[in-house]
């Protein structure tokens, strides 16, 4: 501007002022005077330290122009902001943003839907902007405030609502958007601002109509229902870590507000469009988070109706599908500890009414799935750490008074989850699907008194053992010609590790099955899964190493049959069974020798006594009590050709190139073999609680020999049982004080002394050995002379290194 | 160049039903609307009085009495100068859920914040069920300001809103001579605004 300016500024309005008067129309429907406009944007751009002021200007007009309801004018005011706001973005804007948000206030603060229409839609422009500068006054609380009411609005004219809601969501997404990238801003994630915010998203995202609408049509995105679906997306995905709580509390707040659990699709669907945008920008990291404020919440809802529990747990089971590998986060034994807890609250707290019943078994049955799709997510070995955990809840194991008393319901229960969670996992190496310290709880809890829960239990034993999915092909008792093929068997080639597994393992399952066996609450069912459980060890662990030990089992059970006091049908069963099982275990083997020597068996049982074979014993119809009494036999001779005869078995080995020394020595009913595995699951009774703890070790090893000695009179399955019962705290306090004694001993004494000691400890342990296996029936007659042989295995299987001292 | 002097912040709640829209529907629109349906979430209204020849602006956020949406009315709550308490005094049992509404206040309010019990509807002289010193008495216990009025027949609703903004124009001048200006009630987006309000009828 050359010199002679200074004058005309006297007289008129500054240059600015007269800019800013140009770009209004003399008749406001004309719109900006598009010229003038240019020549505005112009001069603020180049004299930026003016843009204040053209602000302040714009503003105090269009005030005026509110006031005198001159909407028109108002209009253009709002866009020629607009304009000079893009334009001059960048640097200098701090002070016009203020006037320009003054203007946009001002025009929410007015009644007409339009005006606050125009200034949201001004506002989210604004908001989409970038600024450099820090702005250390500015507040947002009422654009919060305002925005969530429009969000809320009820005008009768639909229009006129679907507007000014979809307004108002787009704007608070704006507010979120401005405010979270800055840290001078308010924190947007502030209780009071989410609480305004979330439940306005939700109540819109609530549409009933809409959630059945097809959201593909271009109309629909106008929906305030699809608006507050991608806010609600675009806010949660920008939630950080520490943020995600803030969002997440107001909207289980507002879904148990409006009572929206029951029915749940509606927080199904939240809850997926949380975990989806949780997971997008975070590497799902921060799922296990949603997972764990969905726990809490459940436990607030501990004595709330069971069908909102149930739905909870729907919800969480959802989530937990989504969120996969993230689900579980840190505190993996929390997670489950929380929903056996609930199963627990359930089971206790049993209704009386059957409809109320029925809802809280539906609460149960999504709990067990639920824990079984967390168990999903988690690595192999965790899956059986989970487990034992589960197990750890049984009152067998369980030390904890909080666990109590448990009835059979939660038994049934807990057995459920744990199949559900060994369902999960995939056995590759038997040695890491059972660990002793699994291996033992699990094959205790086998002998449970009912007959449902032992058959959970083999099935547990059947889904960790399959690995060649042939558990459901071995459910009958059969006898076929040919195993393999007509059965669809898939036969691998034994790991040598797993032949190792056996061979240390195996006496374990033996007894056990035997044990089970001679239950006289057996069921057909049980016989069933128990056949399935023998053939399944045969298959996946069968190798020539212990092909011997799995043919004496059969000659076990056909002795501990015929000597037991069953009644008939579970002597035929278990006739029915052993014919069966070596049927299997030498097609499988491919032994032809021993495949004839059965198969002339079997055709003379079938002429002679066809009750022993698993066509009539497993026949169901038989169980009919008319029935049974014409078809089975009247006596309970067995004759002896109709048996498995152990010299000819013997022979039939030796042919085929075995070992069968040892096939004459039965397996578990020695009773030393027997004490040892008491002893050790007596161990096992106390490692249960904290495994691989030293001093635990020593305790067994120390505990193990005197209680040897004291039950060795008395070994039946009665007895055990008893000793399942025991009272646990006082002989835990006795252990506790022997345990302090032996780790006293230990520390303070001199070596020489221990080695001593022990040696002497161990000299009369060896002594009082012997006495007893002098002490011991005869019970046949090759029994004895084999005894002493066969003990050394066993004393070096049950007793470790340390005893050498 | 300001258009008001200051802004305060009145809140409505209460239950269901009891009047809180028709108040403020007579206040700033002078009319009272009849079968209006329950408001969804909250509503926002702004009238501007003078007191003393000062222009104060109300910023009058009304709030829905249903429960499902209690958890949005409450956070706004947090920010008000004014809390208005209305109940019925027709029914009973808004009057009996009142200690339940001064224990939200007490939990979600700022502690110093000016309340006013409000018993409405007074119009329908044969169904009354709460008299007038019951509420006074109530009131006082609790030590907040009480009034009976009428959205229907215009009576002591303007007189309670005028009497709230000459209490917190009081309280802001104190604050003003305590804290030698009045930066508090005056922190937030309310100055400089040029020209008279829209609402102005007064």
């Amino acid at each position: 501007m050359p010199g002679c300016c200074g004058c005309w500024e006297v007289l008129r309005p500054p240059r600015y002022k007269r800019l800013v008067d140009s770009i209004f129309p003399a008749n406001p429907q004309d719109g900006l005077v598009k010229n003038n406009m240019d020549k505005l944007t112009f001069y603020a751009m180049t004299t930026s330290e003016k843009l204040d002021r053209i602000g302040m200007y714009l503003e105090q007009r269009l005030s005026r122009d509110i006031s005198r309801h001159r909407i028109g004018f108002v209009f253009v005011a709002m866009d020629a902001l607009d304009q000079l706001l893009v334009a001059c973005h960048a640097h200098s804007l701090n002070l016009f943003v203020e006037s320009f948000l003054k203007m946009v206030q001002k025009l929410l603060e007015c009644e007409e839907a339009e005006l606050q229409i125009l200034a949201t839609q001004s506002f989210i422009k604004f908001a989409n902007i970038e600024e450099d500068t820090p702005s250390y006054h500015r507040r947002y609380d009422f654009f919060v405030s305002k925005f969530s009411v429009m969000s809320h609005n009820a005008d009768r004219n639909e229009n006129v609502r679907t507007k000014i809601r979809g307004a108002g969501l787009l704007g608070l997404q704006g507010v979120v958007r401005k405010t979270v990238s800055d840290d001078l801003q308010v924190n947007i994630w502030d209780p009071v601002h989410m609480d305004k915010i979330v439940p306005s998203l939700l109540f819109n995202m609530h549409t009933p109509e809409f959630m059945s609408v097809n959201t593909e049509s271009p109309r629909d995105e106008e929906h305030p229902a699809y608006i507050a679906e991608m806010v609600f997306r675009d806010l949660v995905c920008r939630a950080s870590y520490g943020n995600v709580k803030s969002v997440l509390q107001p909207v289980l707040c507002h879904i148990d507000n409006h009572r929206l659990w029951v029915p749940n699709e509606f927080a199904v669907k939240c809850f997926k469009i949380i975990m989806y945008s949780v997971q997008i920008q975070r590497k799902q990291q921060y799922g296990y988070l949603v997972i764990q404020m969905l726990m809490s919440h459940l436990d607030t809802h501990t004595n709330s109706d069971p069908s909102i529990k149930a739905s909870i747990i729907e919800v969480l089971y959802e989530s937990v599908l989504i969120s996969a590998g993230g689900s579980i986060g840190p505190s993996v034994l929390d997670v489950f500890n929380t929903l056996l807890r609930h199963l627990k609250t359930s089971v206790d707290n049993k209704s009386p009414e059957g409809e109320k019943r029925n809802m809280e078994k539906k609460f149960e049955e999504a709990i067990i799935n639920t824990i079984g799709e967390f168990a999903n997510n988690l690595p192999d070995y965790q899956k059986i750490e989970i487990m034992m955990f589960i197990m750890g809840k049984f009152p067998q194991f369980s030390h904890s008074e909080e666990m109590g008393f448990m009835d059979n319901y939660l038994q049934t229960m807990l057995l459920k989850t744990l199949l559900k969670v060994a369902t999960k996992y995939k056995t590759v190496i038997m040695n890491n699907a059972f660990p002793p310290e699994f291996l033992h709880p699990l094959l205790r809890i086998s002998l449970l008194d009912d007959p449902g829960l032992r058959v959970v239990v083999q099935e547990i034993l059947h889904t960790l053992l399959d690995r060649h999915d042939n558990a459901s092909k071995l459910k009958t008792v059969s006898i076929p010609k040919d195993v393999v093929s007509e059965l669809d068997l898939t036969v691998d080639k034994v790991p040598r590790q797993d032949s190792l597994f056996m061979k240390k393992n195996g006496i374990q399952f033996y007894w056990h099955i035997l044990e089970n066996l001679q239950m006289e609450s057996n069921k057909a069912d049980n016989f069933e899964a128990i056949f399935c459980t023998m053939c399944l060890i045969t298959i996946e662990m069968g190798g020539d190493d212990i092909l011997v030990e799995l043919i004496r089992l059969a000659l076990d059970i056909q002795s501990m049959t015929i000597e037991s006091t069953l009644p008939k049908t579970h002597k035929c069963c278990n006739h029915a069974i052993v014919a069966a099982y070596l049927n299997v275990l030498a097609q499988i083997t491919n032994m032809s020798p021993l495949v004839q020597y059965l198969s002339d068996l079997f055709e003379l049982r079938r002429k002679e006594a066809c009750h022993l074979l698993p066509e009539f014993a497993f026949n169901r119809s038989n169980r009919d009590s008319s029935v049974k009494d014409e078809d089975y036999p009247k006596e309970d001779k067995v004759e002896e050709k109709w048996l498995f005869d152990q010299t000819a078995l013997q022979d039939i080995l030796t042919e085929c190139g075995h070992d069968a020394s040892r096939l004459s020595a039965p397996l578990a009913q020695r009773p030393h073999s027997s004490m040892g595995i008491m002893i050790h699951d007596s161990g096992m009774v106390n490692s249960m609680s904290d495994i691989g703890s030293i001093n635990i070790e020593l305790d067994s090893i120390e505990s193990s020999p005197l209680l040897a000695r004291k039950k060795v009179e008395e070994i039946t399955v009665e007895s055990l049982k008893k000793m399942l019962a025991e009272d646990q705290s006082v002989k835990r306090e006795e252990d506790a004080k022997k345990r302090q004694e032996i780790f006293e001993t230990f520390q303070n004494a001199p070596f020489e002394e221990i080695v001593a000691r022990a040696e002497a400890k161990s000299n009369c342990f060896h002594d009082k050995l012997y006495e007893i296996l002098e002490m011991s029936p005869p019970s046949s007659p090759d029994h004895t002379t084999k005894e002493s042989q066969n003990a050394v295995p066993v004393f070096e299987m049950q007793f470790p290194s340390l005893y050498v001292y | 160049m300001d258009d008001y002097k200051y802004l305060f912040k009145v809140v409505l709640i209460g239950e269901a039903g009891v009047g809180k829209t028709c108040l403020v529907r007579r206040f700033t629109q002078g009319l009272f609307p009849p079968g209006q349906g329950a408001t969804i979430g909250v509503d926002f209204m702004i009238k501007s009085v003078e007191v003393n020849g000062e222009k104060i602006k109300l910023q009058i956020w009304d709030t829905a009495g249903q429960e499902r949406f209690r958890s949005i009315t409450q956070s706004y709550y947090h920010s008000a100068n004014a809390l208005i308490l209305v109940y019925d005094v027709c029914s009973q049992l808004s009057f009996d859920n009142i200690p339940h509404w001064i224990q939200e206040i007490e939990k979600y309010a700022n502690t110093k914040v000016f309340s006013y019990l409000v018993g409405n509807k007074i119009d329908q002289i044969n169904r009354r069920e709460i008299p007038s010193h019951i509420g006074e008495q109530f009131a006082k216990r609790y030590e907040m300001k009480f009034i009976e009025t009428s959205a229907k027949e215009a009576e002591n609703v303007d007189a309670l809103f005028y009497d709230i903004a000459t209490e917190l124009t009081k309280q802001a001048h104190q604050q003003a001579l305590e804290t030698d200006k009045g930066v508090n009630f005056k922190a937030h987006n309310t100055s400089t605004i040029s020209s008279c309000s829209t609402c102005l009828r007064f």
